[in-house]
């Protein structure tokens, strides 16, 4: 597989009127990865997504896709299968010609039932758009997206509004795709996907890069917690330790394991019952508050 | 481009209420055009039914549906999806503009020619085909550029309302009372010199030299039309 980025974007910057949405944003996705870019509302990621996709025009730096300027429909977009955040379908279409429509624009080929069977449409296909659920909405969007099983994804908030079975035929598909080569690029508020998926992450936060690497790289950055409450008053602890608001006792550690069984050995000399005790690595959720912070 | 046509022409048929409003009542109105035409001849003249004809399905059959059509799928964000494909925003605004542009054209041309059996034919065909297409360009242009103002189809009622009834109200004028007097004022309004070279080419008894000097003020309102609809014309809903 080519280690050439299929995209590359430098020093994009994104702004609406007096407002800069996107600022000096540089990074690259390389074949065959999933790369999630998360982030808070009103991060920018949409923007950006939007600017690689060749939605939006950026205000300045450059954006490449398979080499080319996201603007060249007829060079990318055969290349690429893009899910938006919103449907975007028309009313009065039914399922199998918004599918046949949108997979004969975008030049590749492929079998229109095989495509509405993927995301589990086949009992819809001769249902009009107007008639679907926003479930039923996202997953038309999704099989548009996969139509040709094209060499760059991009998903854009993928599983709102669907049900766990649905988001797991979703993933499925992916996983597939993935199997098959194509490179995933994906925004999403669940974040629990994003860690169980993700090669690589963007985070952002008001236009900018916070922290950018694999899912390890950002949460080893932060210590992870290890938490119990006391009956009665505090006493010396072997470990450093500060009292949260709730009362609970908080212990931040970059060495989970050995202090742990340090905390445990410690209780149990001295007779010390940690109720509810709780400890466990750092989450992506944590690396997002404390950006937010 | 004709993918797109395809579907929009499936979905015109769908929807009944653009069906009714946009393509079978310009056709009952004409009909009565018709059918009464030796009254509205006497105080105008044939050439002034062939205008009106014309200019009621250029407003109502073409430059409505297609305001409606573009804010609908704009509001909707069809256009967005059209435009995430490999087709060219050219191709895209070709292929929802053409299924209500060619129902349109085969309407005034069908209209036309039973009016022409029913009251005798007009004088210079080619002439009259070049003010119909001429006619027809300039209402896909100004139905681009209301469609940049528009936000939905019901809001299309309202915008789509002085351009619809302005062109009407100035193909009546020109036509009833003729461009002898403010002979500049109603070549230089919208329709007006179309509507004074349908006249002519379906009265005739008028030098053909007249007539194409009627040309450059038709041609410019497509120029303007255009012009304005490269401005105003938006993609995406306004956030």
């Amino acid at each position: 597989m080519s280690t050439t980025p299929v995209i590359e974007v430098e020093r994009l910057n994104l702004k609406y009127g007096d407002f800069h949405a996107v600022k000096d944003l540089t990074f690259e996705v390389r074949p065959g990865e999933l790369y999630a870019l998360l982030g808070t509302n009103g991060a920018g990621k949409t923007s950006t997504l939007e600017a690689v996709e060749g939605h939006r025009t950026p205000s300045s730096g450059t954006v490449r896709v398979f080499g080319h300027s996201p603007g060249d429909r007829r060079a990318v977009r055969p290349r690429m299968g893009i899910m938006l955040q919103e449907s975007g379908f028309s009313p009065d279409l039914t399922v199998r010609e918004s599918v046949g429509l949108i997979g004969r624009l975008t030049r590749r080929t492929d079998d229109v039932g095989r495509v509405i069977d993927i995301v589990g449409l086949t009992g819809k296909a001769g249902t009009l758009v107007s008639q679907l659920s926003g479930g039923e909405k996202r997953r038309l969007d999704f099989a548009t997206a996969v139509y040709g099983t094209p060499e760059l994804i991009f998903l854009d908030e993928p599983t709102t509004g669907l049900d766990i079975q649905s988001r797991d035929h979703l993933w499925q598909a992916v996983d597939r795709l993935r199997e098959n080569g194509s490179t995933v690029v994906l925004t999403t508020h669940y974040l629990e996907e994003a860690q169980q998926r993700a090669d690589r992450i963007g985070l952002m936060h008001q236009g900018v890069f916070h922290r950018e690497g694999t899912v390890t790289e950002l949460t080893r950055t932060l210590p992870s917690v290890i938490k119990f409450t006391l009956d009665g008053p505090v006493p010396a602890l072997p470990l450093a330790a500060t009292v949260g608001a709730d009362g609970a006792v908080l212990v931040e550690t970059f060495g989970l394991q050995k202090d742990l069984n340090l905390l445990l050995a410690w209780a149990q000399d001295n007779a010390v019952d940690l109720r509810d005790l709780s400890a466990g690595p750092t989450r992506l959720d944590d690396v997002f508050r404390a950006i937010e912070s | 481009m004709f993918a797109i046509a395809r579907t929009e022409l499936t979905q015109i048929f769908r929807n009944r209420l653009v069906l009714v409003t946009s393509f079978i009542m310009p056709v009952a109105v004409s009909a009565f055009f018709i059918y009464r035409h030796d009254a509205f001849a006497s105080f105008a003249s044939l050439g002034y039914i062939a205008a009106i004809v014309m200019f009621t399905v250029g407003a109502f059959g073409l430059y409505t549906t297609t305001v409606t059509t573009l804010a609908s799928r704009r509001q909707n964000l069809f256009l967005k999806r059209l435009r995430s494909t490999a087709e060219s925003d050219a191709g895209i605004l070709s292929g929802l503009i053409l299924p209500a542009t060619v129902i349109a054209a085969v309407q005034v041309a069908g209209i036309l020619t039973v009016f022409g059996v029913v009251a005798g034919a007009p004088s210079n065909v080619p002439l009259l085909v070049v003010a119909v297409i001429a006619v027809i360009a300039m209402m896909i242009g100004l139905a681009l550029a209301t469609a940049g103002v528009t936000n939905s189809p019901e809001h299309a009622q309202v915008t789509t309302l002085p351009v619809s009834l302005g062109v009407i109200a100035v193909a009546s004028w020109v036509g009833i009372t003729g461009t002898e007097e403010l002979t500049m004022l109603k070549r230089l309004l919208p329709g007006g010199a179309a509507t004074e070279l349908v006249t002519n080419a379906w009265n005739g008894g008028v030098a053909l030299s007249d007539s194409l000097i009627l040309l450059a003020p038709t041609f410019a309102w497509v120029v303007v039309a255009v012009s304005f609809a490269h401005r105003m014309f938006r993609w995406e809903p306004r956030r």
